[in-house]
């Protein structure tokens, strides 16, 4: 049974069905890599280079960076305090759900990009207090619409920063370094 | 018995040399056995109930523990005082040169003995070799009822099935609170914070602190009570000093 289905895999028909087969398993492998890479999609489709364009700080929208753990997502009180000055804000296609978050008073569900696992306790206020900007992780705001991470934020990443920033301070290192810095 | 002399490992430093950083002193003759701080632990650290089935097969999960024990032969026997038992983060912990992943290990900066939940393989011979008994295994993803997940401790790792755990003094206290006098430029005060355990104990007889700081009330209370050390001469430098009362 098992000789008869080699023997036709080895004809040329037999050859072109293996063929696609390899083909169909490849692309789907590659199309479910792709997924992985693609931020997530969004509420709204937030163009992070237009904001920042228009010179407004990361810290404005995301405050607890600078004071916390968590940088936080911004609550559409946020958002209309600027947009309901905007008069296309009323008619844009594209703002439609903000405006009816801010009109039904329901908070606009943004996904997280950036994350870390749940064995991970990451503190943004340190790394600010540290002199690091939030670009040096989270890529450059200007060129990006909706936000997506540059890197894969896993230990390599973290640790490779770590190390470079201890340097040849062995105390700082041992402090940087711990496992209990970051996993507890 | 062996102490810590004849052993000879030049590792091993002398308890008269070592000095911790967070310790412990534990009043034994006020403590009253209410098991505060045994449920303020697991509500702190998101330490799962396992339910009668599995504490049948002795996979109670607890950070700390009260234990009491007999004295003398019956009928003559008395109840020792009620001795709250947790992690007694060894200076020379046996736990830490057993894990072959190295997932125990200590900290050099918080003189903890750390526990890496993501390296953890699960072998348990830490716990086998812990003289204390304070390790615990998650044999299961056990189960948490609605609304019980709505009080997780986001601070702390929700463990999962086949790691073990053990009391961390509250790690994440210790962070946040170097992390919020760092922001204000100080150092963390004395008393400034404490472990769930010390903070929820109502006769007040557990004192968390710096041990080496002999300013701090742990070191005070340590030394005007003579506080005695567990198993101190299995050579593990234990950090938690404990009064045995009358």
């Amino acid at each position: 049974m098992i000789k008869r289905l080699f023997d036709w895999l080895k004809q040329p028909l037999g050859l072109v069905a293996v063929g696609i087969v390899f083909l169909a398993v490849f692309s789907a492998a590659v199309y479910g890599i792709a997924l992985t890479q693609k931020a997530p999609d969004q509420p709204i489709q937030f163009p992070h280079n237009k904001h920042v364009g228009f010179g407004i700080q990361c810290l404005y929208c995301h405050p607890g960076a600078s004071k916390g753990p968590n940088a936080g997502l911004p609550s559409q009180a946020k958002c209309w305090a600027c947009h309901n000055q905007i008069a296309r804000t009323q008619t844009s296609e594209l703002l439609a759900p903000l405006k009816n978050a801010v009109e039904s008073g329901t908070p606009i569900q943004w996904v997280p990009v950036a994350q870390v696992p749940d064995f991970v306790q990451f503190n943004h206020r340190a790394h600010i207090a540290a002199g690091k900007n939030c670009e040096d992780c989270h890529g450059d705001m200007t060129k990006v619409t909706v936000a997506e991470n540059p890197q894969v934020f896993n230990m390599g990443f973290c640790l490779d920063c770590h190390v470079k920033t201890a340097g040849e301070d062995k105390v700082l290192l041992n402090k940087l370094a711990d496992c209990g810095t970051c996993h507890y | 018995m062996a102490t810590v002399s004849d052993l000879n490992i030049s590792e091993v430093k002398l308890s008269e040399e070592y000095v911790g950083k967070w310790g412990m002193f534990i009043n034994q003759d006020v403590c009253t056995g209410c098991q505060a701080c045994v449920a303020a632990c697991s509500m702190e650290n998101n330490i799962p109930f396992v339910g009668d089935e599995d504490s049948g097969y002795g996979r109670t999960m607890n950070w700390i523990r009260i234990e009491r024990f007999w004295e003398g032969e019956y009928p003559e026997v008395k109840m020792t005082q009620n001795q709250p038992m947790m992690c007694q983060q060894c200076g020379h912990a046996p736990c830490e040169p057993v894990c072959p992943a190295f997932a125990t290990v200590h900290s050099q900066t918080q003189q903890l003995n750390l526990q890496v939940y993501n390296r953890c393989v699960g072998t348990r011979y830490c716990a086998n070799g812990c003289p204390y008994q304070v390790r615990s295994f998650n044999w299961r993803d056990y189960k948490r009822p609605e609304p019980l997940p709505n009080q997780f401790n986001p601070d702390v790792t929700v463990r999962r099935r086949g790691v073990m755990e053990k009391c961390t003094f509250c790690i994440q206290r210790i962070h946040q609170a170097e992390d919020k006098a760092r922001s204000e430029g100080r150092e963390v005060a004395d008393g400034e914070f404490t472990t769930a355990c010390a903070q929820v104990c109502p006769a007040d007889a557990i004192t968390f602190g710096r041990v080496d700081n002999p300013e701090s009330l742990v070191s005070q209370l340590t030394k005007e009570y003579q506080g005695v050390r567990h198993l101190e001469e299995l050579g593990t430098l234990p950090n938690i000093s404990y009064f045995k009362g009358a």
